[in-house]
């Protein structure tokens, strides 16, 4: 009997796959290796062009200079703060509507998706949403960050099709045993979604981390910035003022200096990730199917 | 997804520029200020102002005072509220300035978005000439014209200096300006080729003073080493040729291309009007040019699509000998890393070469004026306007102020000898003035800030340049300023149709500025290629500005 694995296309596919593979997965891994090893390198080595793949001039130097700036560190705890605040807010406030939309006894049902997805298709645009927020008195604090960001329809509708797929008669059960609608989400429904709300969070906190518009907007103090602005700064700052023919005074910051920077910026998500990743794609296939 | 990403953002922006433009906010723009002004309109506006305030004078308000500012951070040296400066500022002058940080990376758009939503601090620095005219018709910024009786230093530097033509360039269709702009007292010439000295006096070769003895120079290095390019560029990217079009033979050809290209409009001097400068003879000779070096293989290629890093790498690495420059990237990223690959070796910046124009000297801009202020229309019916001119007066146009912002305090951060040389104290560096001093005086004292210190006379200027700068400085001072050009300023209408010619004309010239140079489309198509540019209404976009020009002539001549 010849299996598909022996087949003569399988084999080609399989070869074929895998270099194609490993070459996606070369080109993904070089910019990480290179900046890490330009982050342990002499900065004249960089300027010289002799820092590829590993550390030329090996030092810590670059890394004790960057932790030894207050502002990072600053920076850095706000990110943390924002992204973890944002966070826990957007997954309250996604589980609870979901929950909702995926009742299909629910009157104005319709109307709550229409006005969710709506703003998929329109948004107020840049100037009104600032004058908004400006208006709330918001500016310069935690909530023009993580409130009107709370909700992601995208992750919202994923959420209400993987309770839909729950099956109703638990949550039948439970009521017949007097169990109230609260109980029902919080003991019935939650525990068996760990893998959508672990994705959802791992989506929520990725993009919270990754954003700097939102703070670039609201915030007009240093010590307010998330770290992404900081790093933003060094690298686009640095570009953006020789391109005008900046003032001679003007210094660049150091290729070392940046990368350092950008690796520090990236490691604890690229640390999150692994451990996530399980329900990362169980979570999406789950909502996916019954879509 | 909810989150909005970096491309969207600046769309947005965008798009919110263009709408700022159009919308006004009717008749309380225009004219409530200034033209009431000559019976003294500001009674109501003189809290905390000095009386007899005028030059020589330093501002003390009489009462503390708060002004609101909008504060480009610097990621060289991020702000610090412990900075002297901001505390030895509020002991002299009474004030306190309430910094509204933006990253310098994206510090343009938040300065559209905040002034377009209405909430921009009083004072926005930072802005170049030019760049204040989109918030012209909206009626959100002061016209600043109208209120320089406010302001001493200014007008005194205006007289002393002879820069009313300069500052003619700024003003719009209506007469007046809406930027304070910096001002400097000479032409500073910056950029231009850096080359390989030992390598000159290995061959036995001058320093080149003109475009044939670049050229010449180029040869003799390509003989004795043909395996390179002695000349590779940087600044390409995302304009190509940006220092090398601009200015290194821009200056020469009286044309500027590269970074200096913005509207595509040149003043000629020789027949009185504007024209196209991606159509204009002497464009043609430029580029003409630098398709021989590309030919000769003296020009490397990859000059207008390399990273600078590579042409760095390249310099240093003794793969090429020459490479656009100034005194900042000499110091800093041209020399370190080549003394490390090659102890011997030896880079100077030579005198911009000389090309068909003769010897003449021109700032990036063409004009003395400096990246300025802006004012809010909003603080106009403040009861301290008048304080608060006072004080931009005394900051950033007074000799007292300028000294203060770049040098910081005498026995504190500088002292200055008997024959007027300025020095830093010992424990401060300052472009690499003190390698290796515990403090900086830009990181942890707050001088020499780009948001408060430029511009200024030529010896406060030239007072942090190294000798072999001033010598150069010299050189280039000695040559013959071209006049700037006259102002043309376009009312609403038609800067939005220009808007819409500039970009597609823009694009057409850079991109056969490319293929001229690399020799991908020949000379004997250059007709063709100005039928082309009068396809994408080149004519209509000149007479436009030369309409423009002749009205504004006559109104205000």
């Amino acid at each position: 009997m010849v299996t598909v694995d022996r087949t003569r296309g399988h084999r080609v596919f399989r070869v074929v796959n895998t270099i194609v593979l490993t070459v996606v997965v070369l080109v993904t891994l070089y910019p990480f290796v290179n900046i890490v090893a330009r982050s342990l390198s002499d900065e004249f080595a960089i300027r010289a062009g002799k820092v590829n793949l590993v550390p030329v001039g090996f030092t810590f130097r670059t890394y004790e200079y960057v932790a030894s700036d207050p502002t990072f560190w600053t920076n850095y705890r706000n990110t943390v703060v924002y992204t973890v605040v944002a966070t826990a807010i957007a997954m309250v406030m996604t589980t609870c509507y979901a929950y909702v939309l995926s009742k299909k006894h629910l009157k104005g049902r319709t109307v709550l998706i229409g006005i969710a997805v709506f703003t998929m298709f329109f948004t107020g645009g840049l100037i009104p949403n600032y004058i908004l927020i400006s208006s709330l008195g918001l500016k310069d604090s935690i909530w023009a960050i993580v409130l009107p960001n709370a909700i992601s329809v995208f992750n919202l509708l994923v959420m209400k099709a993987f309770f839909e797929g729950l099956p109703v008669e638990l949550e039948e059960a439970a009521a017949i045993d007097g169990m109230s609608t609260y109980g029902i989400l919080f003991r019935i429904v939650l525990p068996l979604s760990k893998a959508v709300l672990a994705t959802m969070v791992l989506f929520y906190a990725v993009s919270f981390w990754n954003s700097w518009f939102a703070a670039f907007l609201y915030m007009s103090q240093n010590d307010l910035f998330p770290v992404t602005v900081y790093l933003r700064n060094l690298i686009a700052g640095a570009t953006t003022g020789t391109s005008v023919g900046a003032d001679a005074t003007d210094m660049t910051v150091a290729t070392n200096i940046k990368s350092v920077t950008m690796v520090l910026t990236v490691i604890p998500i690229l640390v999150v990730y692994p451990f996530v990743q399980r329900y990362f794609v169980k979570g999406v296939m789950l909502g996916a199917v019954k879509g | 997804m909810h989150e909005i990403n970096r491309r969207q953002a600046m769309v947005a922006v965008g798009a919110f520029l263009a709408l700022a433009a159009c919308s006004t906010d009717g008749d309380s723009g225009g004219d409530s200020g200034g033209a009431k002004q000559s019976g003294d309109g500001f009674a109501a506006n003189r809290d905390g102002a000095m009386a007899d305030y005028g030059v020589g004078k330093t501002f003390k308000a009489a009462a503390p005072l708060t002004f609101s500012i909008l504060y480009n951070n610097h990621p060289f040296y991020p702000i610090k509220n412990d900075w002297l400066f901001w505390s030895e500022l509020t002991k002299r002058t009474n004030v306190t300035l309430e910094p509204n940080v933006v990253p310098l990376s994206d510090y343009e758009n938040k300065r559209s978005l905040m002034i377009g939503a209405g909430d921009a601090p009083l004072i926005i620095p930072k802005t170049y000439p030019g760049q204040e005219t989109p918030f012209v018709a909206s009626g959100s910024v002061l016209p600043v014209s109208d209120y320089l009786d406010l302001m001493p230093n200014f007008k005194e530097k205006i007289a002393k200096w002879n820069l009313q033509a300069d500052l003619d360039t700024l003003r719009q269709a209506d007469g007046r300006f809406y930027l304070l702009p910096g001002l400097h007292e000479d032409y500073w010439t910056d950029y231009t080729l850096v080359v390989r000295s030992d390598i000159l006096d290995k061959l036995g070769l001058e320093i080149p003073q003109t475009w044939d003895d670049v050229h010449n120079m180029l040869k003799a290095m390509k003989a004795e080493y043909p395996d390179s390019y002695p000349y590779s560029d940087r600044w390409g990217i995302p304009t190509p040729g940006g220092a090398m079009l601009n200015q290194v033979f821009g200056l020469g050809s009286g044309v500027r291309g590269g970074w200096g290209f913005t509207t595509g409009i040149t003043w000629d001097t020789n027949a009185q009007k504007f024209a196209f400068t991606g159509a204009m003879d002497q464009y043609k000779q430029m580029l003409q040019f630098l398709h021989t070096l590309v030919e000769e293989k003296l020009l490397d290629p990859e000059s207008f699509t390399q990273q600078d890093d590579q042409a760095i790498q390249k310099l240093a690495s003794g793969k090429s000998f020459v490479i656009s420059g100034n005194a900042q990237t000499l110091v800093n990223e041209y020399r370190p890393p080549l003394k490390k690959a090659n102890p011997k070796a030896k880079l100077i910046k030579i005198p911009v070469p000389i090309g068909p124009q003769g010897p003449v000297k021109a700032d990036a801009n063409d004009s003395r004026l400096e990246n300025g202020i802006m004012i809010s229309k909003k603080a106009r019916d403040s009861k301290n306007f008048v304080a608060m001119m006072q004080f931009i007066d005394w900051l950033w146009y007074s000799d007292e102020g300028q000294l203060f912002a770049k040098w910081g305090i005498e026995g504190t951060t500088y002292t200055k000898d008997a024959s007027g040389k300025y020095q830093l104290a010992k424990d401060v560096d300052f472009v690499g003035l003190n390698p290796g001093a515990p403090k900086h005086l830009q990181k942890d004292f707050g001088f020499s800030n780009g948001v408060f210190a430029y511009g200024g006379s030529t010896e406060l200027l030239q007072s942090t340049f190294s000798e072999e700068e001033i010598e150069w400085q010299k050189t280039m001072n000695a040559r013959q300023a071209l006049p700037p050009h006259p102002p043309s300023p376009l009312n609403d209408e038609e800067r939005e149709q220009a808007a819409l010619w500039q970009t597609p004309l823009k694009d057409h010239a850079n991109q056969n500025t490319l293929e001229f140079i690399l020799g991908k489309r020949s000379f004997d198509e250059w007709d063709a290629y100005v039928k082309e540019l009068e396809a994408k209404n080149m004519t209509s976009y000149v007479n436009l500005v030369n309409s423009a020009y002749e009205r504004y002539k006559k109104e205000h001549g």
